[in-house]
């Protein structure tokens, strides 16, 4: 067994660019290769359209923030939203000409996507990934796994007993290992997104636990945890939280004096853990081109 | 260390004799016990016993215990003390450990997630090698990651703040051969740090065995840190009572580290709740009996909108709580600390 000589090694670990300039500043280039990322929203935050977004922009060349390589969706959340991704590979490709100039790939081409139904489904799938990293038939490697949402394979299997609880704990960090595994042989950056839950106040006080950076987490007004637990926690590496909020804006009609209301959602992504990023936000949009800063 | 100070007397009469001049065995059997009890201010009874003594060691070749190797308590509280700690960077910290992470011993440190479990793990390997002109060790690290969460470009940053801290002290503490210091790199940190990416409990289990022949031929290795030992303990093991013994096995093999190359190891552990008398409460991980497996343990904890650190327990710490903070440079006092001190 010898050590890693870490003064040889690159000093900034290769990043995955998120497509956007606000986003990848707050995260320092973007999401870390060999490291387990995870993504903590409440439905309709955009989690997905975030993840999407990272599967094309790892196609990318290194030199535009990319990691030059393909990526595995894994979806346990129905249906894969298909459409979407046609929609911003369209938009991806017209944005980087320079890179689809000599060929006429498809974006798509370099995107594969698997579903997975269940956790005994995820642990077949997983041993596979290695034999899929070696078959190197693709223009590009394997550099991003996406596993789109770890709380939907648990929230409806276990029961809320001991003994169920702790057999999932197990299979948390048995999942979790066996991707870092991966992330750590193939130099690949794992994405992993996780839904809340309501904090509802108990007397135990556990439920008020904080983990991070942030004392409370609030999200369309709710005070929220991110689902499965204290053990789950354990099991990344960074986790960032996005939150929404409603913003009412209030436009004076002028012609007939009346004034109409349009709803603007606000979306935040914040630094809730992570060992080499302090603790930060920045606020985003969604567009039908993807995710992108706000214009000022 | 003299001749007198090895005998198994009593602490107050050994340095009695030792402030008299009587600092070998020859000196104290050459003088009659009338002498003796005069100039040490003793009983002659007690001055007899003494010359008895002398007399049969140094008859029976000078070995001064009765089972070779063994030590009294009173070398053994000299050795301590002159034990270099590593220190946390954070003097509040350093303050309630004594000094800092101490050699020879294995503590532990659990927190939960985001606590800045591994940014303790990152400042050791880092201040470990602040030079001994500085107050520092000197010494190497060994760091053994078994979730990955080991950033470089964190551990640069840590060792570029160290840097620049070491040169405004030594720039104060000796302004005119400033010119002539070589100075320490960041990178130079890097290159000390033994990174080892273990990613499983086997291979964990295999490094932890390798890693006394590996220090035998890095000598200058003065802090060994686990970040963390947990993680592939809470997979895969159906046989708890089986995974108990791997642990203490592995504990036991960490406590030897400690004391033959008088080394620290710092485990980093991560918190579960534990079922007790019917709630939950936050408990580290791996279960009671490998609570006993280090001698020190550390619980990092939110308070308010501020990191704590509490001595859980410690042989020879009282137990007490200090707030710190993770900054850009790495860890450092509370601001809300010293503006506290301030006010008063």
């Amino acid at each position: 067994m010898k050590p890693q000589n870490l003064g040889r090694q690159s000093p900034t670990s290769r990043k995955l660019t998120t497509g956007c300039e606000i986003i990848d500043g707050c995260l320092r280039g973007g999401f870390p290769c060999n490291s387990l990322t995870e993504i903590v929203a409440e439905s309709g935050c955009g989690k997905t359209q975030l993840c999407l977004q990272l599967s094309l922009c790892a196609q990318l060349p290194i030199s535009h923030g990319g990691l030059d390589g393909s990526a595995l969706y894994l979806h346990s959340e129905f249906p894969f939203p298909f459409r979407r991704l046609h929609q911003l590979s369209r938009s991806f490709h017209q944005s980087n000409p320079s890179i689809y100039a000599n060929h006429n790939d498809n974006p798509c081409d370099h995107v594969f996507v698997q579903n997975v139904n269940s956790v005994d489904h995820l642990f077949d799938i997983m041993p596979r990934i290695d034999a899929f990293v070696g078959n190197t038939k693709n223009r590009f490697p394997l550099k991003l796994i996406v596993l789109d949402s770890v709380a939907a394979l648990f929230r409806s299997e276990f029961d809320n007993t001991p003994s169920d609880l702790r057999k999932r704990a197990s299979l948390f960090f048995k999942i979790s290992g066996k991707l870092k595994q991966l992330a750590n042989n193939f130099d690949l950056a794992v994405v992993i997104t996780n839904q809340v839950t309501d904090l509802v106040e108990s007397s135990d006080g556990l439920s008020g636990l904080r983990i991070g950076n942030l004392r409370y987490l609030y999200s369309s007004g709710r005070r929220v945890v991110p689902a499965l637990g204290l053990a789950w926690a354990n099991c990344v590496n960074s986790r960032f939280f996005i939150s929404r909020s409603n913003e009412t804006i209030c436009k004076e009609n002028d012609e007939s004096g009346r004034s109409s209301v349009s709803i603007r959602a606000q979306r935040r992504l914040e630094i809730v853990f992570s060992p080499h990023l302090p603790g930060s936000s920045c606020e985003f949009k969604i567009t039908p081109e993807g995710i992108c800063e706000l214009q000022a | 260390m003299t001749e007198t100070s090895r005998l198994p007397l009593s602490s107050s009469i050994r340095g009695k004799l030792i402030s008299a001049g009587y600092t070998s065995l020859s000196s104290i059997s050459s003088v009659s016990s009338t002498d003796l009890a005069r100039d040490v201010n003793i009983t002659e009874a007690e001055a007899f016993d003494i010359l008895k003594l002398v007399n049969q060691i140094s008859g029976s070749n000078g070995s001064s215990s009765l089972i070779n190797g063994a030590k009294n308590a009173w070398d053994m509280l000299h050795e301590e003390e002159s034990l270099p700690r590593i220190t946390t960077s954070c003097s509040d910290l350093d303050s309630i450990l004594g000094g800092g992470i101490s050699c020879r011993d294995v503590t532990e440190i659990g927190g939960v997630p985001g606590i800045g479990k591994t940014q303790i793990g990152i400042q050791l390997s880092v201040n470990v090698q602040i030079p001994r002109e500085c107050g520092g060790l000197g010494g190497k690290a060994i760091y053994i990651d078994t979730e990955g969460s080991f950033m470089v470009e964190r551990a640069l940053q840590i060792a570029e703040a160290c840097v620049e801290d070491m040169e405004e002290y030594t720039g104060y503490m000796h302004k005119h051969f400033k010119a002539n210091q070589v100075q320490m790199k960041p990178n130079d940190i890097l290159e000390n740090i033994f990174y080892f990416r273990v990613c499983s409990y086997t291979e964990q289990i295999a490094l932890v065995n390798h890693l006394d022949k590996f220090i035998s031929e890095n000598k200058d290795v003065k802090v060994v840190i686990v970040d963390s030992i947990t993680f592939h303990f809470r997979q895969d093991f159906d046989d708890l009572a089986q995974r108990t013994r791997v642990l203490s096995e592995m504990a036991l093999k960490f406590m030897k580290l400690a004391k033959k190359f008088s080394l620290a190891v710092v485990l980093l552990n991560q918190v579960t709740t534990k079922y007790t008398e019917g709630s939950f409460q936050l408990a580290l991980a791996l279960g009671d009996s490998w609570s006993h497996s280090c001698t020190n343990r550390v619980i990092l904890y939110w308070n308010g909108d501020e990191r704590y650190a509490y001595i859980d327990k410690s042989p020879s710490l009282p137990s007490a709580s200090a707030s710190y903070t993770i900054t850009s440079r790495g860890l450092r006092n509370s601001s809300s600390s010293s503006k506290r001190v301030k006010m008063m």
